[in-house]
């Protein structure tokens, strides 16, 4: 619907009639005539109209007759009202639109045998729909094509000029990296300022286009539309869990295409708060990785310091070997398992099932350790519920967004779309904290750069803030005044002064932020790699529940405490219970009851709650030689941790190492035994999104080569270590999911619990919160004058996106490390001069490159590349309640070399 | 029975009547001008029209006239078409087929891929003779498919302009569809068979 939604969303506008056809219908005031007329279920043709964005009115096609008018109106941006006759239909309307289409392709190249669109064009179907056969005249453009971005190319020959793809990316992504130019007489779309594209890459132009002006280079000329399969799927990238179409061919994934598309051109403009259906750049363009030269095919095992190919039946044969030998020589606790949350649930859910009942033990973990485990836990210990708490739409129609360590556009680009539109259409004001400058602090009404590693102190301040202007909701802290009063004691001692320097955000930021918050109807927190991944993120999650508690904002619809998760299905693995402390449906693994009803469930006798092992411990243990046979699935702890974890030694240490992933990756390298597993578009099953909502994964192609996917793997190993699984599908695991846990599926619907403090303010939080705002020495005073960061960028998703060959052309491995241009002038630097990188931990050589997301004293390097292994000059602190390591940040000396 | 019919019967019998009938047609075919060909001694005067095996054309200057549109692959009633396109690196704004395949096993010949295709880069020829002990020749490849063409290109030709699909080659790149680099004239007049 093209109308822009009140800002106030609970506000109606008021209701008009009009008549259209003859047919008398009641309208909203000030909608597009056009949207008016769709609401009825007519379709008229339109081939500049979208409705996520307001109308523009430029193909001429939406022509309706309005009483009282000499020439048909173009309704997509006439505004309906009261009272208007209007007809639709007819041989002159007809005829008026027919003379639209031969304009447009008078001056059309006509090449659709060589054009992408052809077959998915709405020119086509408009030629084809008006029965223009003949052009009175003809012209061609001669445009040649604009090849200089590294992803999409430009065609202005066929460009119909509907400003479709300026508009999405103005309007709705506010990124804003397209214009029209007047050029050799044509009014063409090039990036801003006639440059080479060099924009976020997200494709929602191309996905709009309704010709085939622009095309993209991974696939161009590849494919005609009706050859391809198309497979709805969820993307493996982050925990958005953007829905996305794979288009194969055969074996080969061709292209992929997001819902949103020119042929869904009709909606309702208030339904994009659940999402515009658009993907970004990972999503679209990186799936080069499914059909890659370098998957596995086949199992490998290690013979004489060699990986050789085996059958699967000799290798299963192998495994099952040596897993009962380990178990019968060492125990159970010999044997410990770690799995990525790049699986499905169906699997997770049988990865702990396995460790738990076919091996018997309970250590086990999935990457969610890395920091999603942090949020899950204390929310869990001050709400009682283990996610997020609010959705997509939510977070659209929120008044106040404190967005507090996220770089949100480049770890979760369709989250930070809502945001964006919360912004724009609903008009909230937006904090953002953070020690980078952004994206989304460019868009922000109140953009603050903190220093890095104070974003504790940051909350701190807010909580200390709050009480100290009375922000307080009296109704909420009415409840538990005890509690309250030992939060009052707890920031007594806290300086706001003190913070300020030690933060870098003035007195009076720290009031405002803390006013705006707290004054908002519908205030929301987004925490994310910043407070999650780096060290006491426990405790700095609790505090943000503090902040939202007293300022009445914990249980109430709209609001809350919420995070984001950078692996697809993080929440998952949680829910699916691979993490030692839970079960599935987050029951505790200590509680007995859970224990009695899971015991029954699976029929199998349960490990014992002592010797339960997190990621950290684990790789502990197998470097202490307690744990003799690691299965790692599709994790790369070697590639991941730095080098102080000692992992190589760790794993150099085990009797056993099976990796089962899709790409021989470093830990691969070391195992004894590679299982070729399948990707996401190889299998069926569900991811847990960030909002809690349950999403498909559907097999697109046949598993490539001898690979299996992960559950069938786990099934055969089960079986064959003398279980009976009589799994045939993931259908058959759901069912037993859904038996275990009624209710989680929930048709792909975000489960709304409002979360309750009550519980936990009213039992010993008084005790706990004492200790909580001591003022700490922020990660380790600053003993040298750079703070390097390590993160994730736009183009890239952990180890994985690296296989993508596309987003490696688009976003290569530079090698450099990133600096603020000022401190490389200051030290006298320029591009790709060679450092000297020194922490505590060690030091390195590398080149510089200016980035101007970076803030004056930082310097940043992505994760996803370990050459040079930057990493390892990391070190790490594991956080004592939830053993999540951080090794993100860490003090470090720049010197020319 | 009567006696007569009983006394025409033995006759009949005796004379070996019903061979003699049963010859009359040889004897009167003896006197006739035979029908048969002596195949494959002789061969048949084939019409231009005439639907025999594929095969791929190119323009005079040696270019490959098929630009993977795949819509041969789309008319084909039979799917015997697998068409596997690519950019022209060489040449702006081109697509190629990288891979083509027509099994003639299952070609109907019914010619619906030569009418689809709108730079008429397929056309039937009169060759028909292609009978193997390996069915896997059958598949016709793309190399297969431009050697057909190139020993058939008269025939071919004749097949388009039988079939009013091209008039002559001057004229075949742009009687039906044409791309942006071969249009010489800014303004090219509608397709004469439109007009
Ligand atoms: S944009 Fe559409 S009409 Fe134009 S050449 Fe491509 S398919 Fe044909
Ligand atoms: S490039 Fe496509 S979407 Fe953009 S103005 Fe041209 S036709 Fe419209
Ligand atoms: S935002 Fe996340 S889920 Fe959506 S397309 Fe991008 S990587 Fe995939
Ligand atoms: S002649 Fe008919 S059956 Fe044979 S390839 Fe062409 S379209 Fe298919
Ligand atoms: S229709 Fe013609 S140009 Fe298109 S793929 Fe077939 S042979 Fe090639
Ligand atoms: S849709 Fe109204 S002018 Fe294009």
């Amino acid at each position: 619907m093209g109308l822009k939604p009140a800002t106030n969303p609970d506000v109606e506008a008021v209701r008009i009639e009009l008549s259209i056809d003859g047919k008398s219908v009641t309208a909203q005031d000030g909608v597009s005539l056009y949207d008016v007329i769709s609401m009825t279920g007519k379709i008229i043709p339109a081939m500049c109209y979208h409705y996520t964005f307001d109308p523009f009115g430029s193909c001429g096609m939406c022509l309706v007759m309005q009483e009282g008018k000499k020439a048909p109106v173009r309704s997509c941006t006439a505004k309906a009202a009261a009272g208007m006759v209007i007809r639709t239909e007819g041989e002159d309307l007809f005829l008026a639109r027919k003379k639209a289409v031969e304009k447009h392709l008078s001056v059309h190249p006509l090449d659709c045998p060589v054009c992408d669109a052809d077959g998915h064009c709405e020119l086509q179907d408009m030629a084809f729909q008006h029965g223009v056969t003949n052009l009175a005249s003809a012209k061609q453009k001669f445009i040649p094509e604009d090849t200089r971005s590294p992803v999409l190319d430009f065609n202005m020959n066929r460009c119909i000029a509907c400003a479709e793809c300026i508009n999405v990316c103005k309007d709705v992504l506010m990124i804003d990296a397209l214009q029209f130019m007047k050029k050799g007489g044509f009014n063409q779309v090039v990036a801003k300022g006639d440059l080479a594209l060099d924009c976020e890459f997200c494709g929602d132009c191309l996905a709009v286009c309704p010709v085939g002006a622009i095309t993209n280079k991974f696939s161009k000329y590849l494919y005609k539309p009706w050859q391809m399969k198309t497979t709805t799927t969820t993307c493996n990238y982050c925990g958005d869990g953007c829905q996305l179409h794979l288009e194969t061919k055969d074996e080969e994934v061709v292209r992929v295409t997001s819902p949103l598309s020119w042929k869904n051109k009709w909606g309702d403009r208030s339904e994009t708060a659940k999402g515009h259906g658009g993907l970004c750049v990972r999503g679209r363009f990186g799936f080069e990785n499914l059909d890659s030269k370098s998957r596995l095919t086949q199992p490998l095992v290690r013979e004489g310091g060699q990986l050789v190919q085996k059958p699967w039946l000799d290798t299963m044969d192998l495994l099952v070997g040596r897993f009962t030998e380990i178990k019968r020589q060492y125990g159970a606790d010999a044997i410990a398992g770690l799995v990525t949350a790049r699986c499905t649930n169906e699997e997770l859910y049988l990865f702990q099932k396995l460790m738990r009942t076919v091996f018997g033990t309970n250590q086990l973990d999935s990457s969610a350790r890395y920091g999603h485990m942090n949020f899950v836990l204390a929310s869990k210990h001050a709400v009682g519920l283990g996610r997020t708490p609010n959705d997509w739409e939510d977070l659209t129609k929120a008044k106040a967004i404190i967005l507090i360590g996220s770089n949100i556009t480049e770890t979760n680009p369709l989250t930070a779309v809502r945001i964006k539109e919360a912004m724009r259409v609903y008009k909230a004001q937006v904090v953002t904290l953070d020690s980078a400058i952004t994206n989304i602090a460019k868009l922000a009404s109140h953009p603050f750069l903190i220093k890095p590693g104070t974003e504790g102190a940051v909350i701190d301040g807010l909580v200390r803030a709050t009480i100290d202007q009375d922000l307080v909701d009296e109704e909420a802290v009415g409840k538990h005044p005890h509690a309250f009063e030992a939060l009052k004691n707890a920031v007594a001692d806290v300086s706001l002064e003190r913070l300020a320097a030690q933060t870098g955000l003035s007195v009076e930021a720290f009031r405002e932020i803390a006013a705006i918050f707290a004054e908002s109807t519908r205030s929301i927190i987004l925490c994310a790699e910043g407070i999650v991944r780096r060290t006491n993120g426990y405790q700095n999650v609790l505090k943000l529940m503090d902040l939202a508690w007293i300022t009445g904002k914990l249980g109430r619809t709209g609001c809350g405490v919420n995070t984001v998760t950078e692996e697809p299905n993080e929440q998952g693995a949680v829910d699916m219970g691979v993490a030692p402390e839970f079960f599935p449906g987050q029951a505790r693994f200590d509680d007995p009851a859970a224990r009695d009803r899971f015991a029954r469930a699976w029929e199998a006798p349960l490990p014992p709650t002592g010797s339960s092992a997190h990621l950290v411990e684990i790789l502990k243990r197998c470097k202490s030689g307690q744990i003799k046979a690691l299965y790692v699935l599709g994790e790369n702890p070697l590639a991941t941790l730095p080098a102080s974890m000692e992992v190589r030694a760790g794993l150099e240490r085990l009797e056993l190492l099976v990796v089962q992933d899709p790409f021989l990756t470093d830990t691969a390298k070391m195992a004894h035994c590679v299982l070729p597993a399948c990707t996401y578009a190889e299998k069926d099953g569900t991811f847990t999104n960030l909002e809690g909502r349950v999403l498909r994964v559907r097999q697109a192609m046949d598993p490539l080569g001898e690979s299996l996917p992960d559950w069938h793997i786990m099934t055969a190993l089960a079986n064959a270590m003398g279980c009976r699984w009589e799994y045939q599908s993931p259908n058959d695991i759901q069912a037993e999911i859904m038996k275990l846990l009624p209710g989680y599926y929930n048709l792909g619907q975000p489960r709304k619990v409002l979360p309750v403090p009550d519980q936990y303010l009213s039992a010993g939080y008084e005790a706990e919160v004492k200790a909580r705002y001591r003022p700490t020495p922020l990660s380790g005073e600053r003993t040298r004058p750079f703070a390097l960061l390590m993160g994730q960028v736009l183009m890239h998703s952990g180890k994985l996106s690296t296989q993508a060959s596309g987003l490696i052309t688009i976003a290569p491995n530079t090698g450099k490390l990133r600096m603020n241009i000022q401190d490389m002038e200051r030290l006298g630097l320029h591009d790709g001069v060679k450092v000297r990188l020194i922490s505590d931990r060690g030091s390195l050589q590398l080149g510089v490159q200016p980035d101007q997301s970076i803030a004056p004293g930082t310097c940043f390097f992505p994760e996803h590349f370990n050459e040079p292994p930057v990493k390892d000059l990391m070190t790490v602190s594991v956080d004592a309640t939830t053993g999540v390591p951080s090794f993100k940040q860490i003090w470090v000396s720049i010197e020319q070399v | 029975m009567s006696v007569v019919a009983l006394t025409k019967k033995i006759l009949q019998a005796a004379l070996f009547y019903e061979i003699w009938d049963a010859m009359k047609v040889t004897f009167r075919h003896m006197l006739h001008r035979p029908m048969t060909f002596q195949y494959p001694r002789e061969q048949r005067t084939i019409p231009d029209a005439h639907r025999g095996a594929l095969g791929l054309l190119r323009y005079d200057d040696g270019h490959e006239r098929c630009v993977g549109c795949d819509l041969c692959e789309a008319a084909c009633p039979s799917h015997c078409i697998k068409v596997i396109s690519a950019e022209d690196t060489t040449r702006p704004l081109q697509r190629y087929a990288s891979e083509f395949y027509i099994d003639i096993t299952k070609c109907v010949f019914c010619g619906y891929c030569v009418e689809a295709c709108p730079v008429n880069a397929l056309a039937m020829t009169k060759m028909y003779e292609y009978s193997t002990h390996d069915k896997r020749s059958l598949l016709f490849d793309k190399k297969r498919l431009y050697d057909i063409g190139e020993r058939h290109l008269d025939d071919g030709k004749k097949y388009l302009y039988a079939h009013n699909q091209e008039k002559n080659v001057e004229q075949s790149r742009e009687y039906r569809y044409y791309f942006p680099q071969s249009v010489q004239k800014s303004t090219q007049p509608p397709p004469k068979h439109l007009s």
